[in-house]
């Protein structure tokens, strides 16, 4: 990838503002993600990451302000929604693999009825991403009979075969128990290094600071800090991300 | 004359057995028809907005909530009031059982779907599954897993009630029954040979819904 490839965003989010009633969820929330970026949002619990992450493939309707998804805005007309869905991947906290369907099939699903890919090349892709994420020997098992670790990256691949441009992860970890964190943090690691555009909402800070290109911290529904992780990390200039930061690290 | 009287009841087979051809279509198609209604209403009350959902939850409340020979005598004697004609008893009957099991499944159904987590319609919309395949690929396969052993229920309740349609007329098994015992005054021994026919149909669909139900436990665990 050139350098001015690199530099083009591909999410655009402008004055995003989401209530629940009289609770205000997000408020005016402005994040612009480029091309091959791995953005790390962190914050407290109840800050609105999730929801935000929600935002920018439609799961959550927005009230006021705009996102831009590589060309493609909502708010605007009614099939932006979907279009916007099968570019941006998600993988969510608690894996929601479709449990009457083996492996292969949760694979298969969306490359033939989103894509109208045939089955024979949706198949085919389904290996190759299996393989790529270490369970190809999973592939006609259904998704209880796998560890959460390997729900997980099946989850991941099911996303990827989609071939999305910007990868959404919710809390990808946070289901897991602690030995499984380290294979499913691997995965990313390794769509990181492929590229990936990515935007992971996460509790894991050692793997934020690692991974990240720029660190986001969310409180209070809106963004405090948006800076690259050497100096989100070692000088907090925010007195709330300090506070933060010193609880959890 | 003996006591017992077997024979009569050995006579009677025929008779009975059209009996049974008659219980079993009433209950076949009322299961048929039922679940399109069921589908279609419980549809409407999830998707719809307004006017419709409104109309649905009415239809349900309303047929739930009259008893079945109601339902049967008022179909059979309404048409002519309504438009002058005569439903036979085999279609009054059908109407009337096909509105009562769409009332009782579209509420079935409703759970059922109610009851697939959030998720899972969030994880294949977020995949862009067209709207379409995100119901019949994701939604419907598992609440139809979640809804099987009401369904049985629903299914038995069906076989139990058709025997109403003998009142208004329809040859089912306990009007045929009805009229041999007639013939040979050996009521006992006719309805207790009815009593085994609904019997034999009616325990292996509990043993089925038995075994479905041990099944889905164990996978729970």
């Amino acid at each position: 990838m050139t350098d001015d490839q690199m530099l083009a965003p591909i999410v655009t989010c402008t004055n995003v503002c989401k209530r629940y009633g009289a609770f205000v969820a997000l408020r005016d929330v402005n994040l612009e993600v480029s091309k091959g970026e791995v953005v790390c949002i962190v914050g407290p619990s109840g800050g609105g990451k999730s929801t935000f992450l929600r935002t920018i493939n439609g799961l959550e309707s927005i009230d006021s302000g705009t996102i831009c998804f590589d060309g493609i805005t909502i708010p605007g007309p009614a099939r932006n929604v979907g279009l916007i869905r099968r570019e941006a991947g998600m993988v969510f906290q608690s894996f929601n693999l479709f449990p009457h369907m083996t492996v292969r099939k949760n694979l298969i699903l969306a490359p033939v009825r989103a894509r109208g890919l045939s089955h024979a090349e949706a198949n085919e892709r389904a290996e190759r991403l299996l393989k790529r994420v270490g369970i190809a020997n999973q592939i006609d098992k259904y998704p209880d009979q796998l560890s959460g670790g390997q729900q997980q990256r099946v989850a991941i691949a099911r996303a990827l075969a989609m071939e999305p441009k910007v990868m959404l992860f919710d809390e990808p970890t946070s289901a897991l128990d602690p030995e499984m964190v380290k294979e499913v943090l691997e995965v990313v690691r390794e769509l990181a290094g492929s590229g990936m555009t990515m935007i992971i909402v996460t509790h894991e800070m050692g793997f934020a600071r690692e991974i990240s290109s720029r660190v986001v911290f969310m409180v209070e529904g809106s963004i405090a800090v948006d800076a690259p992780p050497e100096r989100f990390f070692n000088a907090p200039s925010e007195p709330r991300l300090e506070s933060f930061l010193s609880k959890v690290l | 004359m003996t006591l017992i009287g077997i024979s009569e009841v050995m006579r009677s087979l025929p008779e009975l057995w059209v009996g049974l051809r008659f219980t079993l279509l009433l209950v076949f198609a009322s299961l048929a028809i039922g679940s399109i209604i069921g589908l279609f209403v419980c549809l409407g009350r999830l998707l719809g907005r307004g006017l419709l959902v409104g109309l649905c939850a009415t239809y349900t409340t309303i047929f739930r909530g009259i008893p079945e020979v109601v339902l049967m005598f008022w179909i059979y004697y309404c048409g002519p009031l309504l438009g002058g004609f005569r439903p036979s008893s085999l279609s009054a009957a059908l109407v009337a059982m096909s509105l009562y099991v769409g009332a009782l499944l579209s509420e079935i159904f409703r759970g059922g779907i109610l009851a697939v987590p959030r998720g899972q319609a969030e994880a294949a919309r977020s995949l862009g599954v067209p709207e379409f395949w995100v119901w019949t690929s994701v939604i419907l396969p598992q609440a139809f897993r979640i809804v099987i052993p009401a369904l049985i229920g629903v299914a038995a309740l069906t076989v139990k009630v058709s025997g109403i349609a003998s009142t208004i007329g329809v040859t089912e098994l306990v009007f045929e029954a009805n009229v041999t015992a007639g013939q040979s005054y050996r009521y006992f021994e006719m309805f207790t040979a009815v009593g085994v026919f609904y019997f034999l149909i009616l325990f292996p669909m509990s043993m089925i819904a038995k075994g479905y139900e041990r099944k889905l436990v164990k996978r729970r665990k």
